[in-house]
């Protein structure tokens, strides 16, 4: 009931908004006041409650105000010094006023009081009165998914406990069950924000806080266009599957970058909300919102992914090997390719040997003692060349020691990078994530995002081996051999940086 | 306008709305902002107290650090030197100098009684116990006991402390012969301050001491 | 043992002549060194005015250059550090060295007037007060020289962001500069806060009942007991931190057993009345200037004073509102949201009673009257977004959000600020005793008022649709550019009118052309409309004794038995308290005792470990602060005598 009325009174309030500024849309990126889940939909229309109880008094107290300065004002120079009766209060009128205020407030104390509730618990599922209320199933609580959010300088971790795997800064979830936030932070406070779903709540480091969303696919579907004319969505494109890259092409396709509006209906944006350091503006992260099967079919990727059945074996000549199966084997040809690149990273024998040993893929049965001859038409590899120099620059670069990948890595100090070619943003939600932008950010991460750890380093002005990456700068005074020689060093380190952007993509 | 007011105009205490001399107000004032000082820092040491001490997950016995009967005698001392304290105002109200003196030399030798007992309570803790300011997880231990205990008493003992140099400042005046009934007053409130100091101690001494055993 | 006697003295009849222990100042003392060892609460006030003046224009220079960054997203005006250490300085500095040190110049200048004093009870225990002040200003601006700049932390410090593990600068000195700073500045407020009280409880003239002060002088109270009572908890806090950062302790270290919540309630259960302690001097201001420029007594005089006293002491009972979201629990965050509420209440009735004031009365737009129209209705909107917040599920999203940036700037900047610069064209007169042009004083509310609200209105809107606030930039796509054009826009407008302002004050000063003032040029009400202007250095020739409550008023047009009478001269004179230099050595003596525990350790440069302590100079700085106290108790008050004529007032 209440929410009807207050829809049309949230019509009024944008129109106000039109009136105040010539802006007709509200659904921005991270707007409140485009509500997409029951929390944020209780805020909205506290909110919208409260706004109404402010214009009426202040509509009513300024009215008097104004009548008063207009009634009572001096027009003329005898008035100014005319002696008005010396009344000194009445005290009925004021007994009046407070009784009126107190009224008012226990109007806007009550949906309060509801309001905190709804944000702190998630209902009982036998609750069936609050369920009917919230029009919510049973099975929809019953079936909430637990996410575990660690705030770290500056990026998120989302660690699902029921599912055993982490992800990071991009927050999946099946768009009709009830999410259980965790937070918590291991360095300073950070907040947890995502505006459509559920407002926010500190992540604070030695002690845990809870909230907890749930998106309302209706609403999620139902969408305005370029013009503000409204729209019905379907599911397929509101919501594309994460699992098989179909959500990051969808957005990458339907939106340039800097589109004000998001047109894939199932993506939130979301922000750390508590002063954290340096790059607090740059902490954001992203909500995808996806229909059970589709999440079901992420979370076994994720889970193959992070606990992997693909073993690979060492080459033993003596042994034999059945069609398809995955051996490594040292690739010659690999090692020169690495040696090429040796100008950008100093190069640690055992790297190489280790790094440049490949995967392979038998595609016919091997008979017991034939040495592996990769030539010849059984044997596949499984990795492009970039690929696997990409791999080896990866570890290489100590790149390991902070991100890991295709690993839970609970509690490392980088994001986790599993799967990281499914993912729609870079840098904690900043950027697209693209071929472009990941080159850019990894040779320059301190020009994008001033200050970030990854560039810095766990200690500040730590020589960080990621700063090998950046292009020296061609300066006037340089010679020409000199500008040269940098000119060879920087195609060589971009052919690098391509080489790792290869392999991270390729996590998939 | 009456002839005391005349007077008192130009003098040194001019007559004042409340009939209560100016520096007494000023010294109360001054007392309740210190009790929301001791205030916050007393709740500081009581939301720590039970994640003080630790070592490793097993929780350590602060009693076994503490030597309760020393502490039981330095409170005893602070409290019979808020009696001088008392007896040396009484006296200068009464014009008695030589007593005022003896009554001051004695709330002076009990302030240092007292505080010499907390000087050799934090280095018997420090050097004997190892039980450091900063004691942190490099010791294996999450230990913010340390930092409560010290920070808490150590503003105590600086109170005291100040209070010892404050009557010290008497007792020399009292030696130039200028001293006169018209001081009381300002005895008065050095008083006041004193025996606050110590009431403060009377609630530190159960919650950082006796509570240990309690609960 | 033979009893040795001291002389009896009644109190009252005591003559206690003080040898001139030290040189002082004499008399007739001009120029730098009067100002210098000056202990006249109006000199003061001024000082505490022009020093606050001029740090609102270095907050504002700061909040220009937010503004300007935030222009458009993804701008590099400022990087980021420069620019949290911006905002961080713009905070510290327009909350403790503009708005409270402002609402102590009224203080210190009009409050002794309005009560018929003739000066404060401890007139040198305010000097120290004064240099503790600047002091503390000094020490926070003295952060841009040093290693790692200005604090980087926000305003409120929140732990553990604060501690040396979390430093993104080497051996960052920032948040030392801002923990000592904002410890002097509490000495400084606290000073000030025992002497108000003593001179308002103690000072009051013959006649003047507590019921008979003016509101402001009311106000005044109830700010110093909020000043005594809130600022403690900060000290204490300030002082675990400074523990913290220098030897090492683990009050807010959560890897050790800390608590970061703990400073956050601490710095609350100051930070929230602290609000009131920036927004009640101007309420008393505008409680002033309303009845004046309606010809009417205030409306409802008990209602209003008993609610300023209501919101003083409920504002120590709402402090966890600012932590709706870091998780107290259901009954904690609901408890704290119906407490917020009930205190609009009294906010409300002074609303409500200032209109009450208007009623019937016969109004004049001149500037003070605007600026306070200006109050009433900024503060309003402040208000009321202040009402939306107490709601918990509404504060989840608005909270660190723009919205919030709007809300408390409508009431510091439409509330605070507005008020006190009613007060300026409201009282600067009588500090002067020259009229300030009124046809700027308009200008000057034109551009601030439209300036204001074109600055922060916007910003109710950019927080709904998502722009969290300490971000010290945007990404494409979100909508917010512009919106904070806009706001940029509004921003300089009204930095101009402010400029225009101040330039308005202290030429006021200077400018001879100006029209004389007059004892009362507004017909207002209050006892310091009696005394000529400027005052004279003895405000009162012969001590007024008070009849009724708008002394001033009655005097001009109250039937008979309500005009005020006076003492008879004394044969005496009136008796100055002598000048002294010891408030300035005191000060010197902090801080130098400060700034050496600033720099007093040595650190490694690579790892910040602390190679080596020397406390050589902050030793130095507490023996010239012992000697400043031993002298000033010694020297006494001093004194010598003036024998003004009847009508010398």
């Amino acid at each position: 009931m209440i929410h009807k009325i207050l829809s049309r009174q949230s019509l009024l309030f944008s129109l106000a908004i039109i009136l105040s500024g010539g802006c007709s849309r509200i659904d921005h990126k991270q707007s409140a006041l485009d509500p997409k889940g029951i929390v944020a939909q209780n805020q909205y229309d506290i909110f919208m409650l409260s706004v109404w109880i402010t214009i009426f008094l202040f509509c009513a107290v300024g009215g008097c105000l104004l009548y008063v300065l207009w009634k009572y004002r001096v027009k003329n120079e005898e008035e100014a010094m005319e002696v008005p009766p010396q009344t000194h209060g009445n005290s009925k009128v004021e007994t009046l006023l407070i009784l009126a205020s107190t009224v008012i407030l226990v109007i806007l104390a009550i949906p309060t009081l509801q309001g905190v509730v709804l944000m702190n618990r998630v209902p009982d599922p036998n609750d069936e009165a609050t369920l009917k209320k919230l029009n919510l199933d049973r099975e929809q609580i019953e079936g909430a998914i637990t996410v575990n959010v660690t705030g770290k300088r500056f990026f998120w971790i989302f660690e699902y406990p029921q599912f055993g795997i982490v992800t990071a800064n991009e927050l999946v979830f099946p768009v009709t069950k009830a999410i259980r936030i965790n937070l918590k932070s291991e360095d300073v406070i950070h907040s947890f924000w995502i505006p459509k779903l559920a407002g926010k709540m500190d992540a604070m480091p030695g002690h845990e806080n809870f909230m907890w969303f749930i998106a309302d696919q209706e609403k999620i579907l139902s969408r305005t266009d370029r013009h503000g004319k409204p729209f019905k969505e379907n599911v397929a494109t509101a919501m594309p599957s994460v699992f098989n890259g179909k959500m990051r092409e969808a957005v990458f396709a339907k939106q340039d970058f800097n589109a004000t509006f998001e047109p894939v209906g199932g993506l939130f944006y979301g922000q750390c909300a508590e002063y954290c350091g340096n790059s607090h503006a740059y902490m954001s992260f992203r909500g995808l919102a996806q229909t059970d099967a589709d999440f079901a079919k992420w979370v076994e990727r994720m889970q193959n992914a992070q606990n992997p059945n693909l073993k690979t074996l060492q080459w033993d000549s003596t042994k034999e090997y059945e069609k398809g199966s995955v051996v490594i084997a040292k690739d010659e040809s690999l090692v020169d390719e690495y040696e090429k690149g040796s100008a950008v990273i100093d190069k640690e024998e055992s790297l190489v040997d280790e790094n440049s040993t490949r995967e392979f893929r038998a595609l016919s049965k091997v008979s017991k003692g034939d040495e592996p001859n990769f030539s010849s038409g059984s044997w596949k590899k499984l990795n492009s060349n970039d690929y696997e120099i990409g791999k080896a620059l990866f570890l290489g670069s100590q790149c390991g020691e902070c991100h890991a990948l295709n690993r839970t890595g609970i509690g490392s100090k980088g994001p986790n990078l599993t799967l990281f070619g499914l993912r729609t943003s870079l840098a904690a939600g900043w950027m697209r994530n693209d071929r472009t932008n990941l080159v850019e950010w990894l040779q320059d991460s301190n020009k994008v995002k001033f200050g970030n750890l990854m560039w810095n380093g766990e200690r500040v002005d730590d020589k960080h081996p990621l700063r090998s990456f950046k292009p020296l700068p061609i300066l006037e005074e340089d010679g020409d051999q000199l500008k040269e020689e940098k000119k060879e060093l920087n195609k060589e380190k971009s052919i690098r940086v391509n080489q790792l952007v290869t392999y991270l993509l390729d996590q998939r | 306008m009456s002839d005391a007011a005349t007077h008192a105009l130009e003098h040194h205490e001019p007559v004042t709305s409340t009939g209560i001399p100016s520096k007494k107000i000023l010294m109360w004032a001054f007392l309740g902002s210190d009790c929301m000082f001791f205030g916050t820092l007393i709740s500081t040491h009581l939301i720590y107290r039970k994640i003080s001490a630790t070592v490793g997950s097993t929780t350590v016995d602060i009693r076994n650090i503490f030597d309760i009967e020393l502490t039981s005698f330095s409170t005893f001392i602070l409290l019979a030197s808020s009696l001088f304290m008392a007896l040396a105002v009484s006296a200068i109200h009464k014009g008695n100098l030589t007593s005022t003196r003896w009554m001051l030399l004695g709330t002076i030798i009990f302030g240092s009684i007292f505080l010499a007992c907390q000087v050799y309570e934090f280095t018997h803790f420090v050097t004997h116990e190892g039980h450091e300011l900063t004691l942190s997880h490099y010791q294996g231990q999450d230990h913010v006991f340390g930092s409560t205990f010290y920070v808490l008493t150590g503003t105590h003992g600086t109170h005291v402390a100040i209070g010892v140099f404050w009557l010290l400042g008497w007792l020399v005046y009292s030696f130039t012969g200028k001293m006169s009934t018209a001081d009381a007053m300002d005895i008065e409130c050095c008083g006041l301050y004193w025996h606050f100091v110590d009431i403060v101690w009377i609630i530190i001494f159960p919650v950082v001491y006796l509570m240990e055993y309690a609960f | 043992m033979a009893t040795e006697s001291v002389k009896y003295v009644a109190p009252e009849t005591e003559t206690k002549l003080q040898n001139q222990v030290f040189p002082r100042p004499g008399q007739h003392t001009t120029g730098i060194i009067d100002w210098l060892t000056t202990i006249d609460h109006k000199k003061i006030g001024f000082m505490y005015g022009l020093t606050a003046l001029f740090f609102l224009l270095v907050g504002g220079l700061e909040a220009l250059l937010i503004r300007s960054q935030l222009w458009n997203h993804n701008l590099d005006i400022l990087n980021n550090r420069e620019y949290n250490q911006m905002f961080t300085m713009h905070g510290t500095t327009m909350v403790f060295l503009v708005i409270m040190p402002l609402s102590a110049a009224f203080f210190n200048f009009v409050m002794p007037l309005q009560i018929g004093a003739r000066d404060v009870a401890f007139p040198r225990m305010n000097t120290l007060s004064l240099w503790c002040f600047i002091a503390g200003g000094i020490t926070l601006n003295l952060s841009w020289f040093f290693t790692g700049g200005s604090p980087a932390i926000g305003w409120f410090g929140y732990a553990p962001l604060t501690d040396n593990r979390f430093a993104e600068v080497m051996n960052d000195m920032g948040p030392d500069f801002w923990v000592f700073s904002l410890q002097i500045l509490g000495v400084a407020s606290l000073l000030a806060s025992f002497n108000f009280i003593t001179t308002i409880i103690n000072m009051r003239a013959p006649g003047m009942t507590m019921m008979r002060l003016p509101v402001f002088t009311w106000m005044t109270l109830v700010v110093s007991f909020l000043i005594i009572l809130a600022f403690p908890a900060i000290t204490i806090a300030l002082a675990e931190l400074m523990f913290d950062r220098t030897y090492g302790t683990n009050f807010y270290d959560f890897q050790e057993g800390g608590k970061p919540h703990l400073w956050q309630h601490l710095f609350w259960i100051f930070g929230h009345p602290e609000v009131y302690i920036l927004i009640l001097p101007a309420m008393g201001i505008v409680s002033e200037v309303i009845p004046a420029f309606s010809r009417k007594p205030l409306f409802g005089y008990g209602l209003i004073v008993f609610s300023g006293v209501i919101i003083g002491f409920m504002g120590f009972a709402v402090w966890s509102h600012h932590m709706f979201t870091t998780g107290m629990g259901i009954v904690a965050t609901s408890a704290f949201a119906i407490l917020t509420m009930l205190i609009a209440i009294p906010t409300g009735v002074k609303i409500f009673n200032w209109i009450g004031t208007m009623w019937g009365g016969r109004i004049r737009f001149e500037t003070p009257m605007l600026f306070a129209l200006g109050f009433i209705t900024m503060f309003m909107i402040g208000g009321f977004t202040g009402i939306m917040h107490s709601s918990v599920p509404i504060d989840a999203q608005h909270q660190d959000s723009y919205f919030v940036v709007a809300h408390f700037h409508y009431v510091l900047i439409g509330g605070a600020l507005f008020g006190l610069f009613s007060g300026f064209y409201f009282w600067l007169p009588k500090m002067t005793g020259r009229l300030m042009n009124e046809k700027i004083g308009k200008v000057v509310f034109t551009l601030m008022f439209i300036g204001f609200n074109v600055t922060f209105f916007p910003m109710h809107y950019l927080g709904m649709i998502g722009q969290p606030r300490r971000t010290h930039t945007y990404n494409l796509g979100h909508g917010f550019e512009a919106w904070n054009q806009i706001a940029t826009v509004g921003a300089f407008v009204l930095g101009i009118g402010i400029a225009i302002g101040v330039y308005q004050f202290v030429s006021s000063f200077f400018d001879k052309k100006l029209k004389p003032a007059g004892k009362n040029p507004w017909d207002a009400r209050t006892l310091e409309w009696t005394l000529s202007s400027p005052v004279k250095e003895y405000n009162f020739a012969r001590m007024p004794i008070i009849k009724s409550r708008d002394q001033a008023w009655e005097n001009n047009y109250g039937p008979k038995e309500k005009h005020s009478e006076k003492e008879p001269l004394d044969d005496h004179g009136v008796h100055m308290p002598d000048r002294s230099w010891c408030p300035l050595v005191t000060g010197a003596g902090l801080l130098t005792l400060i700034l050496g525990m600033l720099f007093h350790a040595t650190k490694d440069l690579e790892t910040g470990v602390v190679l080596e302590r020397d406390y050589m100079i902050p030793i130095i700085g507490g023996i010239v602060f012992i000697i400043g106290i031993i002298m000033w108790a010694m020297e006494g008050p001093g004194g010598y005598h003036l024998f003004p004529k009847e009508d010398e007032e």
